[in-house]
C-alpha cells in the first residue's frame, strides 16, 4: 500500500504559501526599523516601529482603538448590505430582462463615473458631518462595483445552460434559480469581494473628510497633532483588516462553491 | 424493412432561417424539408457542416420557429421547448454547480417530482450509464465520456417522448467514442424511446440508425433517406464492421454526403 499525501488543507501550520506570503511585510518592517540609522529622516516624519507598536498597545487598553474599529465596521457592513442588497437584484434584473436593461443602462453608466467619493461635498449638505454621509457614499460605491459584476456574471453563463434546462422541463422561475443564480455566483462573489475592497477605501477616505468617528478619522485627526505614528498605526489597521476580512469571509465562501464547482482555477 | 410506424415527429415542408438582427441579415440554414421520425425509431441525420443539423434540432426542440411549414409533434404543432423533448448537447450542457446525482435528477427537479423518488430514480439511471460511482461528484472531475453519459442519463430519466442528440460524441476521442456508441445501443435497448442524432460520422450514422437522413450542403436540402436493415443482433463493432450490408450502406450514405448531386 502505498501512502498518499495528505492535502495541505490538512496541516496549515507550516503552509509555504503563508510563508512566502510573510516575506515581504518582513522586508517592510525590517526597512522601516532600520531607516533612522541610515538616513536622517526626523522621529517625527517616520517613528520607529516600536513607537508606533505602544501607540496600539496605549490606544487598544484605553479602549479607544477598539471603538474607532467598530465604528469603521459597523458602518461597512451597513454600507455593504445596503449596496449589494439593491445592487444584485438590480443587476439579475438587467441581465435577464432587456426593457430593463435599456432603461437602466445609460443612466447607470453616468452614475457610476461619479460614484464614491465624488458624492462627499452634497452627502455633507444632505446629510450633515457624520454617520449619515459616510454611509451614503459607500453604500453608493459599492452598489456601483457589485452591479456591474452581477451583470457580466449573468451574461457569462453559456447559453447552452438555459436550452439545457428548458428543454428539461424548467420554468422560467426555475431558470432563474437553478441556472442564473448559480451561474452568475462567480462573477457575484468577484462583486462581493471588490465591492468590499472599493467599500473599505471608500470608507476610510469618507471618514476622514466627513467623519466623526472610526479608523480614516482617527487617522487624519492625529495629522493636527503631529502623531505620526497613530497616522501609520491607521494606516496599517487598514490594510491588516483588510487581509482579515478577506481570509475570514471570502476564502471560506469561494470554498464550497465556485472552487469546489471547478469554476475557479 | 423498417415496419410503419405512427410518426412521433413530422417535420413538414420546413425552412428554417437565422435573422440577425443586428446586421438584419436572413441566412436560409434549412429548405423545404419534409421528414417523419417514427415512434421508437432511431433516426441519424447526418450532412456536411453547416448544412443546418443543429438548426433543425433547435427547431424541434422548441427554440425556433419554421419560416415556412410545421413541425409537430403527435399531430400537434410545437409550440416552443419542453420536457418532452429532451436534448443531448455536445457540449454536455451539465451545471457545474451539482453533483452528477443532482445533474440526473434536474429534470425531475424541475417537473415536482419529490426528492425521495427523484433520487432514487437517478441513481437508477445512474446505475444504466454506469456511473453509480460518480454521483458525488461534480461535472469537472469527470473525463469527457463520462460527462456525456451523464448527460445521457439526466435527458432518460426525465422520460421524454424523443430524445435528441447533437453530434454527442465529437469531443472523445475515437476509442472512448465506439464504446459509447455501444454503450448507447445498449441503453436504448433496455429504455425504447424516439431518437433523433446529429452527426457528421457516417459509419456512427450507419452503426446506431434505423433510418439515415442525408442532407446536401447549405441551405440543406433532404437528399435521401437510407434504411438500414441490419439488425439489431449484430451492432457491435466487433461483429459489424466486416459485415458485408454494414460496408456496403456505409459506403453508399458515404457517397450520397460526398456528392450531393444537383
Ligand atoms: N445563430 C445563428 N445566426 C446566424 N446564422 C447561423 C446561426 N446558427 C447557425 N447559423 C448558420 O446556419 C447554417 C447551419 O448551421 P448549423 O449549426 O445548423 O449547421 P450544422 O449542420 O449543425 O453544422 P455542424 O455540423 O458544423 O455542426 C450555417 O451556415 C450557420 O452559419
Ligand atoms: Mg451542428
Amino acid at each position: 500500500m502505498t501512502v498518499q499525501a495528505q492535502p495541505s488543507s490538512k496541516m496549515p501550520r507550516f503552509d509555504p504559501v503563508v510563508i512566502a506570503g510573510l516575506v515581504p511585510f518582513l522586508a517592510v518592517l525590517a526597512a522601516w526599523a532600520l531607516a533612522p540609522t541610515l538616513s536622517d529622516i526626523p522621529a517625527y516624519k517616520l517613528p520607529p516601529p516600536e513607537k508606533v507598536w505602544s501607540a496600539f498597545t496605549d490606544m487598544t487598553l484605553d479602549g479607544s482603538l477598539p471603538s474607532e474599529i467598530w465604528a469603521s465596521l459597523r458602518r461597512l457592513a451597513a454600507g455593504y448590505v445596503l449596496g449589494n442588497l439593491t445592487a444584485i437584484p438590480l443587476g439579475l434584473a438587467i441581465a435577464l430582462n432587456r426593457a430593463v436593461a435599456e432603461t437602466m443602462t445609460p443612466v447607470l453608466s453616468f452614475f457610476q463615473s461619479i460614484a464614491g467619493i465624488a458624492w462627499v461635498p452634497l452627502a455633507i449638505i444632505w446629510f450633515g458631518v457624520g454617520q449619515g454621509s459616510v454611509l451614503f457614499v459607500i453604500a453608493n460605491t459599492i452598489f456601483f462595483s457589485s452591479i456591474y459584476s452581477t451583470v457580466i456574471g449573468v451574461q457569462l453563463i453559456p447559453r447552452v445552460l438555459y436550452r439545457a434546462a428548458l428543454c428539461h422541463g424548467a420554468s422560467r422561475l426555475d431558470v432563474v434559480t437553478s441556472v442564473v443564480i448559480s451561474g452568475a455566483l462567480v462573477q457575484i462573489l468577484v462583486g462581493l469581494r471588490t465591492s468590499m475592497a472599493y467599500g473599505w477605501r471608500a470608507l476610510v477616505a469618507a471618514e476622514m473628510i466627513a467623519g466623526t468617528n472610526g479608523i480614516g478619522y482617527m487617522t487624519l485627526e492625529a495629522v493636527q497633532w503631529y502623531q505620526t505614528e497613530i497616522v501609520i498605526l491607521g494606516m496599517i489597521l487598514i490594510g491588516i483588516l483588510w487581509l482579515a476580512l478577506d481570509f475570514l469571509i471570502f476564502r471560506p465562501i469561494e470554498h464550497v462553491t465556485v472552487r469546489r464547482w471547478g469554476l475557479l482555477a | 424493412m423498417t415496419a410503419i410506424r405512427e410518426p412521433k415527429i413530422s417535420i413538414d415542408g420546413v425552412t428554417l432561417v437565422h435573422v440577425n438582427e443586428e446586421r438584419r441579415q436572413e441566412h436560409v440554414a434549412l429548405e423545404n424539408v419534409s421528414l417523419d421520425i417514427g415512434e421508437g425509431e432511431f433516426l441519424c441525420v447526418v450532412g456536411p457542416s453547416g448544412c443546418g443539423k443543429s438548426t433543425l434540432l433547435s427547431a424541434i426542440a422548441g427554440f425556433m420557429k419554421p419560416w415556412t411549414g410545421e413541425i409537430r409533434m403527435n399531430g400537434k404543432a410545437i409550440e416552443g421547448p419542453g420536457a418532452d423533448r429532451g436534448v443531448v448537447f455536445q457540449e454536455y450542457a451539465l451545471l457545474p454547480w451539482k453533483t452528477v446525482l443532482g445533474n440526473v435528477a434536474i429534470g425531475l427537479k424541475y417537473r415536482r417530482v419529490p426528492k425521495a423518488e427523484r433520487e432514487r430514480l437517478a441513481r437508477e439511471y445512474l446505475a444504466m450509464a454506469r456511473l453509480t460511482d460518480a454521483a458525488d461528484r461534480f461535472p469537472h472531475e469527470l473525463s469527457g465520456g463520462m460527462r456525456q453519459r451523464v448527460a445521457v442519463a439526466r435527458t432518460l430519466a426525465n422520460t421524454p417522448e424523443i430524445m435528441m442528440m447533437d453530434e454527442p460524441f465529437a469531443a472523445v476521442d475515437a476509442q472512448t467514442r465506439l464504446t459509447l456508441q455501444e454503450e448507447l445501443l445498449r441503453v436504448w435497448d433496455e429504455h425504447p424511446i424516439t431518437v433523433l442524432f446529429v452527426t457528421h460520422s457516417v459509419e456512427e450514422a450507419v452503426f446506431l440508425a434505423d433510418r439515415v437522413a442525408v442532407l446536401t450542403p447549405g441551405p440543406g436540402r433532404l437528399r435521401e433517406i437510407v434504411d438500414i436493415g441490419i439488425p439489431r443482433e449484430i451492432r457491435q463493432w466487433d461483429s459489424i464492421s466486416t459485415d458485408a450490408r454494414f460496408l456496403e450502406l456505409r459506403d453508399h450514405v458515404m457517397k450520397l454526403v460526398r456528392d450531393p448531386g444537383r
